[in-house]
């Protein structure tokens, strides 16, 4: 990924500088220091859930930055066709060619793949799958689609997609719905319960007897219905366990965060590590990649992961507590401002 | 308003417009770049200042690439080497420039011809990703620039880190390599590339005797101590807060603001914060 050429001189300034005691970046931060990242939920009106992050843009004009938008859809799917029980997710990531214009379309499409990949195989494991994706058990369930588009890189993408994928998945409202059961009446007439009745006798319905030895269930719920309800529904199950990637730059002795696109090019070697922090359990490590030219020891990677651990939990809380902020701003305020007109 | 009126349209004056204002009648005038002509009535187009050569009508944009003239000292990046003898170098113009190889000083120092070996090595002199200093010397039929680096002043860059501003925030000055007290030179350069270096010192600079002529063409960086380096992203910061407030450049404001951030005894990375930004903006304007 390291896209833009630079020099030589350039490069080796760079490197020189993650070197020198104490290490000095080309922007003046130390090695541990993210740069200011900005996020907005609920971007999307027509999405189920969305946000849009930035990290690094200017605080005057808004420019220059690393910048995301993700949303999520529900859609209704039938188990039999192609869906599987209680729901799944599928994650796309899309480039925009601004954001690469030195790129062909051939290699956005690479770099998009590569993109999706790692996102869907994360979010999509079973460890994370929410409960709640079900609408009718071995029949209609809901799929998931999480979209993102990648508006403008400077550096640091792998962070900024999973930050902005947490922050739509944690702002998803899956709608409340009811199932409708077909059922025979008592007393020979069908009908339909919860749906319109009527037409009665014109069916020969069989006497239904129930059996005393009959133990299996049934599932006799073949439709449903969304429940009218103010809200847009209830939030994902479990979306405190949403993980949140970090990406460790490797100059050989030492490791930076959130490189900035020179820097990216003059430090090839990355590992990507995708935390979880389920509440009142231990983290677990999601994923994880070596993206880049080079190579690492199992020693050093043992280092990284507990080292990533540290970064990623500052991030993690910082993240949820911005999250919770913008809930009560979208909620709890609007809601009081709507109150006082 | 009547802008049919001639001292609106002063040649050499300057007048701001927006998209969509009338400027003038298309029977008496004639519409250049940024205006379009709508019932009779030459519109501008973009955001810029009226400028009018007898009776031709245009409007330079605020926001745009990079328009080369004559004499014009950029700051470029090869993107390719191509043949024969050139290379292609992007200048944040519409299109890449050429630097022929006809164009640059030689190892050697001296004037000598460009011998085939010259051109079979081209590599070694620049190759893509490089950043240089040059002038803009002529333009091609096609609109594109040609560049040449025929003076010890100019060549490729070492020692420090590029920074991009708007083009339009680098102004004509007596001399775009300015030397900040810090120990810092910036070559300001009027496509908008500005470089941020270790300084030279005067002994060692191009006709002096501590000149190092084999060194032009070099890659490696000198030793730069911790302070240099603090130095230089203080003022890459700097250049970079002032853009997003979309101030010009001069080497007074650039010297000002960083006496104010030494001063506020802030670190570099400060500046990236927003109320520190706009605090030193707030100082720069009641001075």
């Amino acid at each position: 990924m390291a896209s833009t050429s630079i020099s030589k001189a350039e490069k080796s300034y760079i490197q020189a500088g993650f070197l020198s005691s104490p290490p000095l970046r080309a922007d003046g931060r130390a090695l541990h220091d993210f740069r200011s990242v900005a996020l907005e939920t609920g971007v999307a009106p027509l999405a189920n859930g969305s946000a849009r992050l930035s990290i690094g843009a200017n605080a005057h004009d808004g420019g220059g930055g690393t910048e995301v938008l993700a949303a999520t859809k529900l859609e209704v799917e039938n188990v039999e066709e192609d869906g599987c029980d209680g729901g799944r997710i599928v994650c796309t990531v899309t480039c925009s060619p601004a954001a690469y214009p030195q790129l062909s379309s051939n290699a956005l499409d690479d770099l998009q793949y590569d993109m999706t990949v790692i996102l869907h195989q994360t979010l999509s494991h079973p460890s994370l799958h929410p409960n709640n994706l079900g609408i009718l058990p071995k029949k209609k369930s809901w799929l998931l689609n999480l979209d993102i588009v990648v508006l403008a890189d400077a550096g640091n993408i792998y962070d900024a997609i999973f930050m902005a994928a947490r922050a739509a998945l944690w702002d998803t409202k899956v709608p409340k719905t009811r199932s409708v059961e077909y059922k025979v009446r008592k007393g020979n007439s069908g009908g339909v319960v919860g749906g319109k009745t009527g037409s009665s006798g014109d069916m020969d319905v069989d006497e239904e007897t129930t059996s005393g030895f009959d133990t299996r269930q049934i599932q006799q719920a073949t439709d449903f219905e969304l429940t009218d309800y103010w809200d847009e529904g209830e939030v994902l199950d479990g979306r405190e366990r949403w993980p949140i990637s970090i990406t460790l730059n490797l100059p050989p002795p030492t490791h930076f965060l959130d490189a900035t696109l020179p820097e990216e090019s003059a430090v090839p070697l990355k590992a990507l590590l995708v935390y979880s922090f389920p509440p009142s359990e231990s983290p677990n490590v999601q994923a994880m990649r070596i993206l880049g030219s080079g190579e690492l020891t199992v020693v050093l990677l043992k280092d990284l992961v507990k080292e990533g651990e540290k970064y990623a939990r500052e991030l993690f809380i910082a993240l949820n507590s911005k999250l919770k902020e913008e809930d009560i701003r979208r909620n709890q305020k609007a809601r009081e401002r709507f109150a006082r007109r | 308003m009547d802008l049919d009126n001639e001292e609106l349209l002063e040649e050499g004056g300057s007048r701001l417009t927006f998209p969509g204002e009338t400027l003038t009648s298309s029977q008496a005038y004639m519409r250049g770049h940024g205006t379009y002509v709508d019932n009779e009535e030459v519109i501008a187009s973009v955001a810029g200042t009226i400028e009018r050569v007898n009776k031709l009508v245009t409007v330079r944009a605020i926001r745009t690439r990079y328009n080369p003239e004559v004499g014009d000292l950029v700051v470029g990046r090869i993107t390719e080497v191509v043949q024969p003898r050139r290379w292609k170098v992007d200048a944040n113009s519409r299109q890449d420039a050429v630097l022929m190889l006809s164009s640059v000083n030689l190892p050697g120092g001296v004037q000598r011809r460009k011998l085939e070996s010259d051109e079979l090595q081209m590599r070694n002199f620049f190759e893509e990703g490089d950043l240089l200093v040059a002038e803009v010397q002529a333009f091609f039929s096609d609109g594109a620039m040609s560049l040449h680096t025929r003076s010890l002043k100019y060549g490729k860059l070492r020692n420090g880190q590029l920074v991009a501003v708007p083009p339009i925030l680098v102004r004509r000055l007596k001399s775009h390599f300015l030397t900040l007290p810090c120990g810092v030179d910036l070559i300001l350069g009027l496509n908008g590339y500005i470089w941020v270096s270790k300084h030279v010192k005067e002994s060692e600079q191009e006709g002096e005797e501590g000149f190092d002529a084999e060194a032009v063409y070099s890659n490696q960086n000198d030793d730069i101590d911790e302070s240099t380096r603090t130095a230089i992203s203080r003022v890459t910061n700097i250049i970079r807060v002032l853009s997003s407030h979309f101030i010009p450049m001069s080497d007074m404001l650039l010297l000002e603001a960083y006496e104010w951030t030494v001063d506020q005894e802030g670190n570099a990375k400060d500046l990236l914060q927003e109320d520190f930004g706009e605090a030193l903006i707030a100082s720069i304007n009641t001075r």
